[in-house]
């Protein structure tokens, strides 16, 4: 017995010991000083390329008739459901210099300067992306987060604010209505800290931008109630469109092109722009570190920003497009698009709308913020 | 009068219980076949809109599930092969040979069973992170393989419990070496225990979720495609799939299930017993409860 | 002579190794981790931060106990809806009895989350199901399934019922026929020969497939993730997201080695309860 204890012990030390040989302490963290490297694009664009997308953001036909024109081959992947999820697939990668094969990844705009402030990203070559550029149109031409657009290229732009079963839920027009106890268990909002958050400080009059940290905790707090008490039923990536499809949802906070889409099945799917306005932001196209093929990369880029691409793009997901030109071809075309509020936004339209915003204070109190929020999102 | 009318619906009210569960279990299995000929309008497979052979003829239509598909198949054919390699030889040395160390052994071949697969999960990508390992196709079959082997431990050591020896003893008597032994009696005769061992090895590999959500990085398998495409809506191809993968594998379990009681009858037929079925049943899968830890 | 000692050493090497190297030394790993701290950007240093596990459990306590309760309950119900299946198919099956198993077995040849949101369908608010269950009141008139404890813990007993029923299959199956046949010789009634003779026969069944119901229930979070909301969050949900969402591994590691522990103190109580012969009982080499 004594003997077997012995040799059990013995041996549990020597893996012990083996193990910790190969140690190197820790995990390293991201954010390495190194320099940011650009994306040169050599010669001819061709090969393959890999584009990871949020889903619903694409029309059919785009990406083979590309490969067509082109001969690259497009890999692309509906792999972005949301922003913290994404990253959290792709840090450890990243952080080792890899994209895991992907050339371009597309990613809201705060998480693109998060990951830049890592340095998991890498700058355009600017010739090569200048054609693509010079068709931005003038709101999305200089960005605070990135204003020579250096590394980012937006894909689409669009508003969160309400999607509503109009039938289910005809009384919703503010996301206070979202709290009424009429639709308990029927409600979801997005796990998007920077659209839920800021959205519900909205509805209480706080403008985000002026928040303060209070303000963002107070907001979250009235989420977290709002949780316990089974108001809200969940809280969603993508993923409200099929709650609101079959009917476990009537209201949610979800974005706006999602909304056409849902109609498709359901008529009385309905975006509502909330009485104190929407959140607006915009997704990017950027180039990770370790892309394999930013040549092809250049070329889809290019490729998108012709306003006839745009188009057919836009008139399938119905978000904003950040491409120039785009409006007249769509009206040539006689397309639904163009009389769309949620496509091309008139200026009272979004006049109460705010851009994406930070909580105030350095990276601590951001965190804190996010750790506050997580803990309402997934339950506790 | 009344007793025997009593015990009639007793004896058959176990029978109609029996009944009841059984389609219980296999409620979501038939929702899944129906719900395979579904013909939605849109993105969602949730109500019943429509008969359609569509989906079965264009099964493998969405190339990155099919992707998926052969990674999962790829995944389950190799961990498979591996897992029940080792797994029998283990089985071998528990129950044939006296050794120092054999409760510590046996000890560590069950553990993994009992314990969460959220915690061995979490405890590979632990090790994997701090050793800066990338995640993917390989790190998903290192996993694969480890879980694998305690249930094929167990499945084989529960056929080899109730093999008799007195086979074995036969053809050594008729002049057989050990080695000849092995291959031409012991080995036929446990082939469809390791067979359903390696069934149950497949079963797991494929159907993996948890382990494999932790350990995949970029990989993708058939169970995390799913999960993946749950936030969208899943499409009807993947019910198809899920069908056509229950009718593969029931009839290989089948199959297996045929085989072995045939090899029961010729290994476990003594003079003086008629033939029985060994312990632990005729399925490969129930560890019957004392060689669970013994 | 020394050669043939040594074959079963040669025998377990390669599988144990295996399982030493990506089943035990990873535990080692994860303690390692519960011992650090800093995020992502920063970096993880080892620093002995003992404080993860304790706020581990004072963070995530409702989860705790909301993922015991759960796993117990499904535990119960599953125990409930086996023990007389399998008691009819040892018994009553004659020559069903394989089909019979093999239906019981039917539903691991399926994806676990196809079969889980094959009950997102059968129990949405729309369903017919539902609509049954709204006529007889077991649900209230604007009430739901999905959404609540009550749908997670009918997903739970599900998934895990194969586990339960095929150990006390094996144990009933087992007993020997002419113990009961000598109780009722005895003069025994038919349920106290059940009671008194095939019931606790059938313990060490009954046993190994509590625990291996009850463990993996504890930690799984696919049936909270699809067929539970919020309020229904299990502790492998919080796990899955801190690990692969926000990426604090110190407090996933930690909240994971707390799962582990909680979960060997219920085992180690149960099975002094239910007494531990029945499941580590020595093993002979051929025969029982």
């Amino acid at each position: 017995m004594t003997l077997r204890l012995t040799v059990a012990i013995a041996s549990l030390a020597a893996a012990l010991a083996l193990a910790a040989c190969g140690d190197e302490g820790g995990i390293e963290g991201g954010g390495d000083e190194t320099e940011v490297t650009t994306a040169a694009a050599e010669g001819e664009a061709s090969g393959d390329l890999w584009v990871a997308n949020w889903p619903f953001y694409i029309d059919r036909n785009t990406v083979d008739e590309f490969e067509e024109e082109t001969g690259i081959s497009v890999k692309y992947t509906e792999e972005v459901n949301d922003n913290n999820e994404f990253f959290g697939k792709v840090q450890p990668q990243l952080d080792q210099g890899s994209s895991g094969g992907r050339d371009i990844m597309v990613v809201t705009d705060w998480m693109a300067k998060k990951m830049y402030d890592l340095g998991y990203l890498q700058n355009f070559d600017t010739e090569a992306v200048q054609p693509a550029v010079d068709n931005l149109i003038p709101a999305l031409q200089s960005p605070a987060f990135d204003p020579e657009r250096s590394f980012s290229l937006p894909w689409q732009a669009g508003m969160t604010g309400l999607v509503v079963n109009k039938a289910e839920a005809p009384d919703v027009t503010s996301i206070n209505d979202l709290f009424d106890p009429k639709y308990k268990g029927k409600v979801e909002m997005l796990s998007e800290m920077r659209d839920t958050v800021p959205l519900v400080m909205k509805a209480d009059g706080v403008a985000p931008e002026d928040a303060t940290e209070e303000d963002w905790f107070a907001a979250i707090d009235k989420l977290g109630e709002a949780a316990d008490s089974g108001q809200i039923r969940k809280f969603t990536g993508n993923d409200y469109t099929k709650d609101l499809a079959n009917g476990d949802a009537v209201a949610v906070i979800g974005w706006s092109g999602d909304a056409v889409q849902l109609q498709a099945d359901n008529p009385d799917i309905q975006f509502v722009m909330p009485d104190e306005g929407c959140v607006l932001w915009a997704d990017n196209m950027v180039i990770p570190v370790g892309a394999p093929n930013p040549t092809a990369a250049y070329e889809w880029m290019d490729y998108i920003y012709q306003a006839q691409n745009q188009a057919q793009i836009t008139d399938y997901n119905y978000y904003v497009t950040p491409v120039a030109g785009t409006r007249e071809v769509l009206e040539k075309q006689g397309s639904d698009a163009v009389k769309s509020d949620l496509v091309f936004p008139p200026e009272e339209f979004t006049a109460d709308c705010s851009t994406q915003d930070e909580p105030p204070g350095g990276p601590e109190v951001v965190r804190e913020v996010e750790q506050a929020f997580q803990d309402v999102v997934t339950g506790g | 009068m009344v007793r025997a009318a009593w015990n009639w619906v007793r004896e058959h009210a176990l029978v109609i219980y029996a009944g009841l569960a059984v389609t219980y279990m296999l409620l979501p299995l038939f929702v899944i076949t129906v719900f395979s000929f579904n013909d939605p309008a849109g993105k969602f497979n949730y109500t019943w809109e429509g008969f359609t052979l569509d989906h079965w003829e264009n099964a493998f239509g969405i190339s990155d599930l099919t992707d998926a598909l052969i990674t999962s198949l790829e995944l389950a054919a190799l961990s498979t092969v591996i897992s029940t390699a080792l797994g029998t030889l283990i089985a071998i040395a528990l129950v044939r040979h006296e050794f120092f160390g054999r409760r510590a052994a046996n000890f560590l071949i069950v553990i993994p069973m009992a314990t969460p697969e959220v915690v061995i999960g979490a405890a590979l990508l632990s090790m994997f992170l701090i050793y800066g390992i990338t995640l993917g196709f390989t790190t998903l079959l290192i996993a694969h393989i480890m879980f694998s082997i305690s249930f094929v431990v167990v499945v084989v050591r529960s056929r080899l419990i109730g093999f008799d020896r007195s086979l074995e003893e036969a053809a050594r008597d008729l002049g057989a070496s050990p080695f000849q032994t092995f291959r031409l009696v012991t080995f036929p005769l446990l082939l469809p225990g390791i067979m359903g061992a390696a069934l149950l090895a497949f079963a797991l590999s494929i159907d993996d979720f948890v382990i494999s959500n932790f350990n995949s990085g970029d990989a993708v398998t058939f169970p995390l495609w799913i999960f993946g495409a749950a936030q969208r809506g899943i499409p009807v191809e993947v019910y198809v799939i899920a069908t056509m993968l229950f009718a593969v594998t029931a009839l290989a379990m089948a199959f297996t299930v045929w085989q072995q009681r045939r090899a029961e009858r010729l290994a476990a037929v003594l003079p003086d017993e008629p033939a029985s079925e060994a312990p632990g049943g005729p399925m490969p899968i129930p560890p019957a409860p004392g060689s669970l830890g013994g | 002579m020394i050669r043939r000692r040594l074959i079963p050493y040669f025998l377990l090497g390669p599988g144990l190794i295996w399982l030493i190297l990506f089943f035990a030394i990873p535990m080692y790993f994860m303690g390692r981790l519960a011992l650090e701290s800093g995020t992502l950007e920063t970096g993880f240093q080892f620093t002995w931060e003992w404080s993860n596990f304790t706020d581990s459990v004072s963070r995530f306590d409702s989860q705790f106990v909301r993922s015991f309760l759960y796993a117990g309950t499904a535990t119960i119900v599953a125990l409930l809806i086996a023990y007389p299946l399998a008691y009819a198919i040892a018994f009553r099956g004659g020559r069903w009895k394989n089909a019979l198993l093999l239906a019981v077995v039917a539903p691991f040849f399926t994806t676990y989350l196809i079969r889980t949101i094959a009950w997102t369908t059968i129990l949405s608010d729309d369903s017919f199901v539902v609509d049954v269950m709204r006529t007889i009141n077991l649900v209230g008139e604007d009430g739901r399934v999905l959404a609540t404890g009550g749908a997670v813990i009918a997903g739970l007993t599900y998934n895990f019922l194969p586990f339960m029923v095929l150990p006390i299959y094996a144990s009933l199956e087992r007993i020997d026929e002419r113990l009961i046949e000598a109780a009722k010789d005895l003069y025994a009634s038919s349920r106290q020969a059940f009671l008194r003779v095939t019931f606790p026969l059938s313990a060490p069944g009954v046993v190994a497939g509590t625990l291996l119901t009850f463990i993996p229930a504890a930690g799984d979070y696919v049936n909270a993730f699809f067929l539970g909301s919020i309020n229904q969050a299990m502790i492998g949900n919080r796990i899955q997201s801190l690990y692969l969402f926000e990426r604090d591994y110190p407090t996933a590691a930690a909240l994971s080695f707390t799962l582990m522990a909680a979960i060997l103190i219920a085992v180690f109580v149960y099975i002094r309860f239910a007494g531990s012969e029945a499941l580590m009982g020595d093993e002979a080499e051929d025969g029982t």
